[in-house]
């Protein structure tokens, strides 16, 4: 549906320094697919968006949009934001102040130029939109009377009126509190589904990445260090980055003994442990053992064979409703557990760790 | 043109398609030429004029002697010294006044707060010129009558006051731009954290404490830019130095520098070199006061979430210090305007509620009304200050939005562009104007459109102000969905910026209109014979002997249509802040 190639972009920061917002980036997407820029901020992820939209003026690179060369910076391509047929909902929602729910949504159309919208067609289009998102009757409501969850319904309608090839989302749910932003997710889901419009979304959320996406791609110093479904995102971090930065991890020092196929042996200063392996590793390479906290299982005797084990003593422990979180001193440095909370360990208990090898993954240090 | 080259040169480097002939970088190419033109070749024709010879038939070869004439004497240690007191005197009596009224009607519960910042605008209405004049017929020792209001009363031999002194000038200036000084303060002093003061409190120490190691660092910014720019104005005054301290014999730069260039034959080569101390001074204090207010949001006074104003109770003192800030605002505004309207009514000399010769009537309207002189002068002001407020909003709405958004990298250009006539006093626009189209071969001499060009280029700073700040308001993100959502530049332009910034817009065209009707500094070196303002000709009258009466109506008949427009001025800024808060809450509650 749009592919992007060798994308660049860069800032200058206060003092003359260059910032590479987005170095070197290529993404293709498939038609109805959902795919997530992840990143902390900073990370090229909106700037990669924005140049999307033609907001941002590459520096070099190509944009394909629907078999449309929308930027070819070699070719000195630049098809402006409002040629390119794409909807966009902003981190602000942009509603505009001064128009009603109607007169916000039928923006778009009024300003057509591929085709002139009768005031009928208009109407008609405005309607389904709003019903689409669920705002109906709201049509003659000034827009500064809504809600900030309306608000940003109103933002996709808007976004959505036109039936554009892709739709952009910066950090669309990032403004609500956190029961409506789950509430967006779920619904948001569903009208991607529904319409099969091909989406980007960029967020900082892990959470919200994993719940949403077909795809996501991993963003780090602008450029792309991961991709892969949720699953895979979150199975199999290929980095020390994506591992913490999805989820939470525990990571321990060691060194590799034995590789063979996709399993191998490092020695750590807790132990030998099995693991599963992120990368090609060699035998004598340092690396970085990464598990995630629900994966350990405590035991207050040595448990079976077949783990992998720690022994440690209880530091510190939080009780979070549905798990309890524990903080385990395991001599050099901690580990952090989370349990379900029928089992119950007290701080400064003795206690022994377990993890399944297929859970841990050597990661190059 | 040295502004437009840095300007360019500052383009982000390797931005492909940041082609010099994009529509955008045309515009802002065009707009820094216009406003590079109204700002650098007036003061190009100052310097040129400074340091050539004076032939009396245009400049000649270069030389220094216009400075050694100008500087050579103890006149100028004397204007120098002048120049600095008064200025001084004024941004200290008025810092005073303005920050108790602030203080008064910010951080405690006195009643009337509302109506003292009317008054404080109402002060906006009312030319300096006609103040000067009233003050005269206050508190001259010869013709004031308070002064013979108070010799008579305790029968002394000689007037109490005198408003022919250095005290007397800093007074009648200090009395019509105290409201200025509160105006500056009030917004600082009222999101002012409270909880700053408190965790001071909380932390042991005593409210005797926490003002000057707390409060008083915290506004230090504040306090700071409103000196700063009452120090400015006081430099660049003319109407009181010209009313007031020329019979008394107070010379100050503005006016000497204006003597200059109308004395018989004229010295062009003095004004000019003389201008140069004037545009220093101003050029160092506005270089302060720029620094000064840009560290202020180092001094993070707003916080935004959880702001809680609390004032002090003053319980039994809360109508006693209501009274006495009105008491100010009634000797300070209220004596001059009813001294005014009271002469208005009568023919000779009269005293507002003692007794005055002859009876009141409106024969001194009809007059004035009926006054060819007059009626032209209307005409050219009105229709200049149309003229100047539209050039001006439509100029800086566009230079605005490329500075903010289509260029922002080398939009600061711009911007500090636009910004530099700030530090030149209007003495100056108006002398260099003159010097640079006498020489140049633009026939605008003697006509209006040479007044038109000073006006513009004065008020360019003000126009930029207004609609930069209306413009940080809208959300960038407004115009992108605009035109994500397939609007072009245009339509963006028509149908979302417009409306959305159309109150702004309007407030800059009242606040230029207004600041252009009662313009005389540069006025007074522009006019032709048959291009006289409403300043000009009331300055002519006072000084050529139209009777006091007549003088009064004049001015009177300025400043009521004046109230009414700053009125609605004031009308649209509260429309403009009741929507940014909606706005502001709006975003707050998410």
């Amino acid at each position: 549906m749009f592919a992007i190639d060798h994308l660049r972009k860069t800032f200058k920061a206060p003092g003359n320094v260059t910032v590479n917002a987005v170095d070197d980036i290529s993404l293709e997407v498939e038609t109805g697919k959902l795919i997530t820029l992840l990143g902390p901020s900073g990370c090229g992820k909106t700037t990669t968006l924005r140049c999307l939209a033609g907001l941002e003026r590459p520096e070099s690179g190509r944009i394909v949009i629907a078999g449309e060369t929308v930027c070819d910076v070699e070719k000195g391509v630049f098809v402006p934001p409002s040629d390119r047929g794409i909807g966009m909902v902003f981190q602000s929602y942009a509603i505009w102040p001064h128009m009603t729910v109607f007169e916000n949504v039928a923006f778009p159309l009024r300003v057509a130029r591929e085709r002139k919208y009768s005031s009928a067609e208009i109407k008609d289009k405005v309607v389904r939109a709003l019903d689409m998102v669920r705002m109906s009757g709201y049509e003659n409501r000034p827009s500064t009377q809504l809600s900030g969850g309306q608000q940003q319904r109103l933002a996709f309608a808007r976004g959505l009126v036109r039936e554009p090839k892709i739709l952009l989302l910066d950090e669309p749910l990032s403004n609500l509190d956190a029961k409506l932003r789950e509430q967006m997710r779920v619904e948001l889901k569903r009208l991607q589904k529904g319409l099969g419009v091909t989406t980007v979304y960029v967020t900082h959320d892990q959470s919200e990445a994993l719940a949403l996406s077909d795809e996501i791609a991993v963003f780090n110093a602008g450029r792309i260090i991961q991709r892969g479904s949720p699953q895979d995102i979150y199975r199999h971090p290929k980095s020390q980055f994506v591992a913490d930065f999805i989820g939470s991890a525990n990571f321990l020092k060691g060194m590799v003994k034995e590789a063979a196929g996709e399993t191998a042996l490092v020695e750590t200063p807790h132990g030998v442990f099995r693991c599963n392996l992120g990368q090609t590793i060699t035998v004598g390479q340092s690396v970085l053992v990464s598990a995630r906290p629900e994966d350990f299982v405590l035991y207050d005797k040595p448990p079976g064979e077949g783990l992998n084990v720690l022994a440690g003593r209880i530091v510190h422990r939080v009780f979070l409703g549905e798990v309890v979180d524990y903080l385990i001193d395991i001599g050099e440095g901690e580990i952090r557990v989370r349990v379900k909370p029928e089992f119950d360990f007290r701080i400064g208990q003795k206690v022994h760790i377990g993890v399944a090898p297929q859970k841990c993954v050597a990661l190059p240090s | 043109m040295s502004v437009a080259q840095v300007g360019l040169d500052r383009r982000p480097s390797g931005a492909t398609g940041a082609s010099i002939l994009r529509p955008r970088n045309l515009a802002l190419i065009a707009c820094v030429v216009i406003a590079g033109w109204l700002v650098f070749v007036p003061l190009a024709a100052l310097f040129y004029t400074a340091f050539t010879e004076d032939t009396g038939l245009g400049p000649g070869p270069y030389s220094l002697q216009n400075f050694v004439e100008a500087y050579s004497s103890w006149h100028v240690a004397r204007l120098f010294g002048n120049s600095l007191i008064f200025a001084t005197g004024t941004a200290l009596v008025t810092l005073v006044m303005g920050g108790l009224v602030a203080w008064v009607v910010e951080r405690t519960d006195a009643p009337l707060g509302g109506l003292f910042h009317a008054l404080a605008l109402l002060s906006f209405a009312i030319p300096g010129l006609l103040t000067a004049m009233a003050w005269i017929l206050v508190l001259s020792p010869n013709i004031g009558w308070v002064n013979a209001m108070i010799k008579s009363t305790f029968g002394l031999s000689q007037a109490p006051f005198s408003i022919y002194s250095m005290g007397g000038m800093i007074w009648a200036l200090s009395s019509h731009y105290f409201p200025l000084a509160y105006l500056t303060l009030g917004p600082a002093l009222r999101v002012l954290d409270v909880r700053m003061e408190e965790a001071a409190l909380v932390s042991g120490a005593r409210y005797w404490q926490v003002v000057p190691k707390i409060t008083l660092p915290l506004l230090r910014p504040a306090i700071l830019s409103t000196v700063l720019l009452l120090f400015m104005l006081g430099m660049s005054s003319y109407e009181v130095p010209r009313l007031i301290g020329r019979p008394a014999r107070i010379d100050v730069f503005t006016t000497d520098i204006q003597a200059a260039t109308h004395s018989a034959p004229p010295e062009f080569g003095i004004a000019s070199a003389l201008s140069f101390t004037l545009l220093c001074i101003c050029i160092v204090a506005v270089f302060f006061y720029r620094r000064s207010t840009r560290n202020a949001e180092a001094f993070a006074t707003i916080t935004g979430k959880g702001y809680m104003p609390t004032r002090i109770k003053l319980r039994t003192w809360r109508w006693p210090v209501a009274l006495a800030t009105f008491l100010l605002f009634a000797i300070s505004l209220g004596l001059p305007l009813i001294t005014l309207v009271w002469q208005s009514f009568y023919r000779n000399l009269a005293q507002p509620f003692v007794g005055s010769t002859g009876l009141a009537s409106w024969e001194n309207y009809q007059f004035i009304l009926h006054y060819p002189i007059f009626v032209d002068a209307v005409k050219t002001s009105v229709l200049l200050a149309v003229m100047a407020a539209t050039i001006i909003v439509l100029l800086t709405f566009v230079m605005a939005w490329i500075a903010l958004r289509a260029v922002p990298r080398s939009g600061w250009a711009l911007d500090s562009l636009a910004f530099t006539p700030v530090a030149i006093p209007h003495v100056i626009v108006g002398a260099s104007v003159l010097f640079a189209y006498l020489m140049l071969p633009i026939p605008v001499y003697n006509t209006i459109w040479i007044l038109l060009i000073a006006y513009v280029t004065m008020y360019l700073p003000y126009g930029m102000r207004f609609i930069s700040s209306g413009l940080t308001q809208i959300h960038k993100e407004l115009e992108e969905s605009a035109e994500v959502s397939g609007a072009r530049v245009r339509q963006v332009f028509l149908r979302i910026l417009l409306p959305l910034l159309l109150p702004v817009l309007l407030a800059a065209w009242i606040y230029i209109f207004v600041l252009a009707v009662r313009e005389l500094s540069a006025s007074v070196f522009l006019v032709g014979p048959g291009t006289h303002v409403l300043g000009t000709i009331s300055l002519t009258m006072w000084e050529e002997g139209g009777s006091y009466g007549a003088v009064s109506a004049l001015g009177v008949i300025q400043i009521m249509p004046l109230i009414v427009i700053v009125a609605a001025l004031r009308w649209l800024e509260l429309r403009v802040q009741r929507r940014a808060a909606a706005a502001a809450a709006k975003a707050a509650a998410g």
